[in-house]
Formats: C-alpha cells, sequence, structure tokens
C-alpha cells in the first residue's frame, strides 16, 4: 500500500481531533477524547511508516505512545471528575479559578 | 462523528469505532501485536472509563452544546491552513528511500518469528530501558488517578490502633478519695 494514503488518513484525522478541541469548548471530555484521536493519527503514521521502511522500530515506539495515551486518560478523567465535584460544569470557560 | 454528536455517550461509542477500524489498518499493516493491544487497550480499558465517567457526571446535554459556533469558524480557519499545508508537503513528496535501520521486519519473520516474538525480542533487549520508563509512567499515572478521585470519609466510626496501645489503667480510671463520715 502506498505510504501517501496513511499520511493522508492520519492528517485527516489529526485535524478532526483539531477541531474537536476548538468547536467543544463546553465539554471536557470530548476534548480528551479530540486528544485520544490525535494520538491515534500518530499511531497510524508509525505504523504506516514502519510498514512502508520494513522496520520495527515503528510499532515498538507506537505501542510506547498507547501508554502514554492511557495514563493521560487516566489522569485526566480523574482531574475531571474532581472538578465537577468542586464546581458541577465541565465547561472550560469556566476554569478559571486559578487565576491570581 | 467523534466531536459532532450532541449525546456525549454516541461520541464515546464513535470513538470505539473508529478505534477499531484503526486496528483493522493495523492488520493489514502487518501490525498484528498492536492492532489487537489497541482493541484491548481503548475498547476494553480507556472506552469503559470514558463510559463510565460520561454517565456518572450526568452533564446538561443542552447546556454542553452552548458556544459551538463562537470557535467554530476559527477552528475551521486553523485546520484549512493545516491541511493545505500537508497537501502541498504530500504533493510533491519525496520518495522514501528503503530502509536501512536495524531492526528489519522481513527478516524476523523469514526466521520463522511472529509478530508478536519479534515485538517481544526487541522489546525487551534494545528498547528495555524505555520499556521499564513506560512501566514506571503508567505506575505514577495509576497513584495520581488514585490520589486525586480519593476521598476521604469522616462518617464512619473507626479504630486507632495506636491510641487503643498508648491508653493505660492511668487515663482510663479515676480515683476519687472519698472521705467517709462525711
Amino acid at each position: 500500500m502506498n505510504i501517501l494514503f496513511y499520511l493522508i488518513l492520519s492528517s485527516i484525522i489529526f485535524s478532526i481531533g483539531l477541531l474537536g478541541i476548538f468547536i467543544n469548548r463546553k465539554n471536557i471530555i470530548t476534548i480528551l477524547m479530540s486528544i485520544e484521536l490525535m494520538l491515534l493519527a500518530v499511531n497510524i503514521n508509525f505504523i504506516g511508516f514502519s510498514n512502508h521502511l520494513n522496520d520495527l522500530s515503528g510499532q515498538i515506539f507506537a505501542l510506547f505512545i498507547l501508554v502514554v495515551a492511557a495514563a493521560e486518560a487516566a489522569v485526566g478523567l480523574a482531574i475531571l471528575t474532581i472538578f465537577f465535584k468542586r464546581s458541577g460544569s465541565i465547561s472550560v470557560d469556566e476554569i478559571n479559578k486559578m487565576r491570581g | 462523528m467523534v466531536i459532532l454528536s450532541r449525546n456525549t455517550v454516541y461520541s464515546v461509542l464513535y470513538l470505539i469505532l473508529s478505534f477499531f477500524n484503526a486496528a483493522i489498518i493495523f492488520l493489514m499493516s502487518n501490525a498484528e501485536f498492536l492492532a489487537m493491544t489497541l482493541i484491548i487497550v481503548y475498547v476494553g480499558a480507556v472506552a469503559v472509563l470514558f463510559l463510565f465517567v460520561v454517565m456518572m457526571l450526568n452533564i446538561n446535554v443542552v447546556q454542553a452544546k452552548e458556544g459551538m459556533l463562537r470557535y467554530l469558524p476559527f477552528g475551521l480557519v486553523l485546520i484549512s491552513i493545516l491541511l493545505i499545508e500537508l497537501s502541498l508537503i504530500f504533493s510533491d513528496l519525496p520518495v522514501f528511500p528503503e530502509s536501512n535501520t536495524k531492526i528489519n521486519i522481513s527478516e524476523l519473520l523469514n526466521n520463522g518469528n511472529s509478530n508478536t516474538k519479534a515485538i517481544g525480542l526487541h522489546l525487551y533487549t534494545d528498547y528495555f530501558i524505555i520499556f521499564q520508563i513506560s512501566g514506571f509512567v503508567l505506575l505514577v499515572a495509576m497513584l495520581g488517578a488514585i490520589v486525586l478521585a480519593y476521598q476521604k470519609n469522616e462518617n464512619y466510626i473507626k479504630q486507632d490502633v495506636s491510641r487503643q496501645l498508648d491508653s493505660d489503667r492511668k487515663k482510663a480510671i479515676k480515683l476519687n478519695d472519698i472521705k467517709p463520715n462525711r
């Protein structure tokens, strides 16, 4: 398969994730899911180049990206739950309480 | 669909769908172990975590969609710039050379290794330090999530062992000296 297909697919998925961060300002859960989508796009790039260059390092690094994504999702959701418990909302626009 | 759907539960389900599709693409790209890992880790763990949080928080759906149009033009401009730049790069993409790196997949597979065994052979030897560090990252994430979400409950009566062992007869019993014949 051509490497160009992987690149086009991953750039489209990355752009969808980036757009999701911008338009969902009221919902942090959706923003976290958009970040997961962007990491998935990076993974697709890694796998595509690993297949194209016939090199196993891409798959190993994609595995590490999976590890980091899982850790990030867990910590982000924990922060989200305590924030919702304190303020009763998950809007990004209202997270300005830490301003001095 | 992940970012546009009105209900957050639906968007989690669409996220699972897109991860399944990515796993199928990985399968077609000779990365069987990663495809299975993607399904197990994401559909099994992360998506269930997301669904759990979404259903636990009980968000007001109508209020959560306000302000979507306010940021839409800016985001559209930004991603169209990104896509135009990427398409300009892709249009005269140089042909990537055939690999001369050290880990050759077809050589490994011709020696009778499966994909999983090949990954394991190099993950536990060449990338051992990074492997340990990633395990440590997972440990720190787990501890951080537990510490953040842990809530101390003051409503129940608890046995305090050190206080129990610390008390003796003098603290517990008070002797009153009562004089007789008064």
